[in-house]
């Protein structure tokens, strides 16, 4: 009756629940609209939201979901591709297009006869909210070597992930030959989209391993200014992100352009980097507060270097050439070295907190779902985290998965749809028509 | 027109992907009875054979033959998992014939651990009959009960047609992992049971809507057929390779068509006018 009153009625629901919903309102006396205005809250009621109607464009140079402002929920879903032939492989990206397209749209499922299974799986109600919904579709190596047509196309610094000095992979939550990052308002949004693919795809997709997160919201500041948000070790995480709305930054750090000795189809993609980090945090909470400032290379409260006042100063290292100021081996220090050179190795970061139950030793499973972007995988992550190899940092993070992806460039309108220049580089012809 | 519907609907045009339409062929509840008639044939077969090779089987155990029984266990369980849509009618059996070690609070001690996982992990686990005996005759005696039981048994058609996914939801769920036979690793045996016997119904069917849903029987016989092929890689003379021999990219096509009919076979029951 409650979803009779909210006017979120199925064809079906109308049938089964229509009669009891009108008596039920003969019973009171009551018109359902009068009902509705003088209800109070009850307990099972949902918890309402003020950004369900907010909507990413999916077609564009380049994917959403990447300088896209982080939303509160995230997930990685990575899945063995099945498609092998040029034909199935256009289906595959086709499909996928057509399905992030709608859902990222938002709207109304088609309804199907009752004797069928609901064409959606209904979490969302029937009408979908796009909620802010963006959906990433990227390609690991493998989707290249085990294709032989695609293989001359494989993007050049693409590789399979190697564990690195501090790593303990566990091969269940690692690699793939797709990913896609799923973000939005809500893990309830990414969840549906998540089975929406499922759902559309077992023939061309079968999952391998996934991994949510989410990022504490914060109240809006006066002044309009924002904050980053902290990760489960209790700091800021991204202060020194380099801007994503500086479109030149972006086309230096983030993107592939015709500067780059890059396939000429990868161009308005990015190299996609994913990792399992779990953390120790009962440990870590164990730890004195100064140790933990030392660590990281910031105050705690503040997310300010030990040389300034906000989490935006930057801290000068010229000037601390012995680490007085930041220890020498403080996880910001050794991950962007401010130096002239070093900004070749910038990556845009954009990572999600994720709990995932306990361990066989009773301690929380939680740490960081590390996402990041760059235009040059070798100058990117993977020198970064090399600097970072060794760090004090190690004692307290394990990471545990994740992998190297390529992100593909956008669609660019409705005659396009994701992976379409991949195709075409290797010979097969699409045709581009308004879908 | 289904079709027509599907691709002029541009968002929900899923390619060659099978989209049920909003209605339903238009099949006579008549139309149904001789498939079922003869599905109820192939049911009793299958639970009359299994009482046998049980028997074959119990027989072993008890003798204390360790290597006779293990040569059996596979062969064995296949009748068994052909019909399970029917044979989980009686949850009580099925959970006395069938239950896993995880079924169970206390896993492999649980004195509620019985059947055929019981025996299996005596045999392969512990290499031994020691103790298997009274739980050999309980098996004997419940296969003979649900003999007996499905031969009073008036199929229900909705059970009947719906067991097609049902069977493949059973493999994507709990046995594409290897996890049902994880002492003697015989999954392919079942694998094979279960594809046969959801194939079984899908063929029975099949005419009553082979007009007007080409290509979902189409797509569905070729899954089959992916199936069959993947899995007659590891035929042996006796029955099936040990399912730690499966290929990383054969368990993937596997779980791939597994997924996929059982997505298509959901829609089975509706097509059929089935509630």
């Amino acid at each position: 009756m409650a979803a009779n009153d909210k006017g979120l009625v199925t064809t079906r629901r109308n049938v089964l629940f229509g009669v009891g919903a009108a008596s039920g309102v003969l019973a009171t006396g009551l018109g359902s609209a009068s009902a509705a205005a003088k209800q109070e809250e009850q307990v099972t009621d949902a918890p309402v939201s003020g950004k369900t109607q907010e909507r990413q464009p999916f077609y564009g140079v380049h994917q959403a979901g990447i300088i896209t402002p982080r939303p509160a929920a995230g997930m990685i879903a990575a899945f063995d591709v099945l498609a092998s032939t040029p034909e199935d492989v256009e289906r595959l990206f086709r499909t996928l297009s057509e399905r992030i397209a709608f859902l990222m749209q938002g709207g109304k499922p088609p309804v199907f006869d009752d004797r069928l299974p609901p064409s959606d799986s209904g979490i969302l109600g029937p009408v979908i909210p796009p909620d802010n919904l963006t959906m990433t579709v990227s390609l690991g190596s493998s989707f290249f070597a085990k294709r032989d047509w695609l293989g001359a196309h494989k993007p050049k610094r693409l590789s399979r992930m190697k564990a690195f000095r501090n790593d303990a992979l566990d091969g269940d939550l690692c690699h793939g030959d797709l990913t896609l990052q799923i973000s939005s308002n809500t893990p309830d949004t990414n969840i549906h989209a998540l089975r929406d693919i499922i759902k559309t795809m077992p023939d061309l997709l079968v999952l391998r391993w996934k991994q949510e997160g989410s990022v504490p919201v914060l109240p809006p500041k006066p002044d309009g200014s924002h904050e980053s948000a902290r990760n489960f070790l209790g700091f800021r995480d991204g202060s020194a992100n380099p801007d994503a709305n500086n479109t030149e930054l972006m086309d230096r750090i983030v993107w592939l352009t015709e500067n780059s000795d890059e396939p000429e189809w990868a161009r308005r993609g990015s190299y996609q980097v994913v990792r399992i980090i779990r953390n120790f945090v009962e440990r870590w909470d164990r730890t004195p507060l100064g140790e933990q400032e030392r660590i990281i290379g910031r105050k705690k409260a503040t997310g300010a270097p030990f040389s300034g006042e906000t989490e935006h100063d930057v801290p000068d290292y010229v000037k601390d050439p012995e680490g007085k100021v930041t220890p020498l081996d403080a996880h910001i220090r050794l991950a962007n070295l401010r130096t002239p050179e070093s900004g070749a190795n910038l990556i845009l970061r954009r990572p999600f907190n994720y709990s995932n139950g306990v361990s066989k030793s009773g301690q929380l499973e939680q740490g960081l779902l590390f996402i990041c972007y760059q235009a040059d995988l070798e100058k990117g992550f993977i020198t970064v985290q090399r600097q970072l190899d060794g760090e004090p940092l190690e004692e307290y993070i394990k990471p545990i998965g994740g992998g190297f992806f390529f992100t593909l460039p956008g669609p660019l309108d409705e005659t396009d749809f994701l992976g379409r220049t991949l195709l075409e580089a290797a010979g097969h012809a699409v045709t581009r028509v308004r879908s | 027109m289904k079709l027509k519907l599907t691709l002029s609907a541009s968002l929900f045009a899923l390619s060659a992907a099978i989209l049920p339409g909003v209605a339903v062929a238009e099949v006579s509840p008549l139309d149904l009875v001789q498939p079922i008639a003869d599905y109820k044939i192939y049911v009793s077969e299958n639970s009359e054979k299994l009482v046998a090779d049980t028997k074959a089987f119990t027989d072993a155990v008890k003798a204390g033959d360790v290597e006779k029984a293990k040569s059996l266990f596979g062969a064995t369980r296949m009748s068994y998992e052909a019909i399970e849509p029917i044979a989980e009618l009686f949850s009580d059996l099925d959970g006395s014939i069938d239950s896993r070690a995880d079924d169970h609070e206390l896993a492999e001690k649980d004195p509620g651990f019985t059947g055929f996982h019981r025996i299996e992990y005596g045999l392969f686990a512990q290499n031994s009959t020691e103790g298997l005996g009274p739980v050999a005759d309980q098996l004997m005696a419940d296969v003979t009960e649900l003999n007996k039981r499905i031969t009073d048994l008036t199929l229900p058609p909705e059970k009947v047609v719906g067991g097609a996914a049902v069977l493949m939801e059973e493999v994507a769920a709990t046995k594409i992992s290897g996890e049902e036979d994880r002492y003697s690793h015989t999954d392919l045996w079942d694998f094979k049971a279960n594809f046969d016997g959801s194939r079984k119904i899908f063929d029975l069917v099949r005419p009553l809507i082979e007009k007007d849903e080409a290509a979902f029987v189409t797509k569905v016989s070729a899954n089959f057929d992916a199936v069959d092929t993947t899995l007659a890689k590891y035929k042996t003379a006796d029955g099936y390779e040990l399912y730690d021999k499966l290929s990383e990219d054969d368990r993937k096509v596997l779980a791939a068509a597994v997924n996929t009919l059982a997505e298509d076979l959901s829609t089975l029951r509706g097509k059929l006018g089935l509630n």
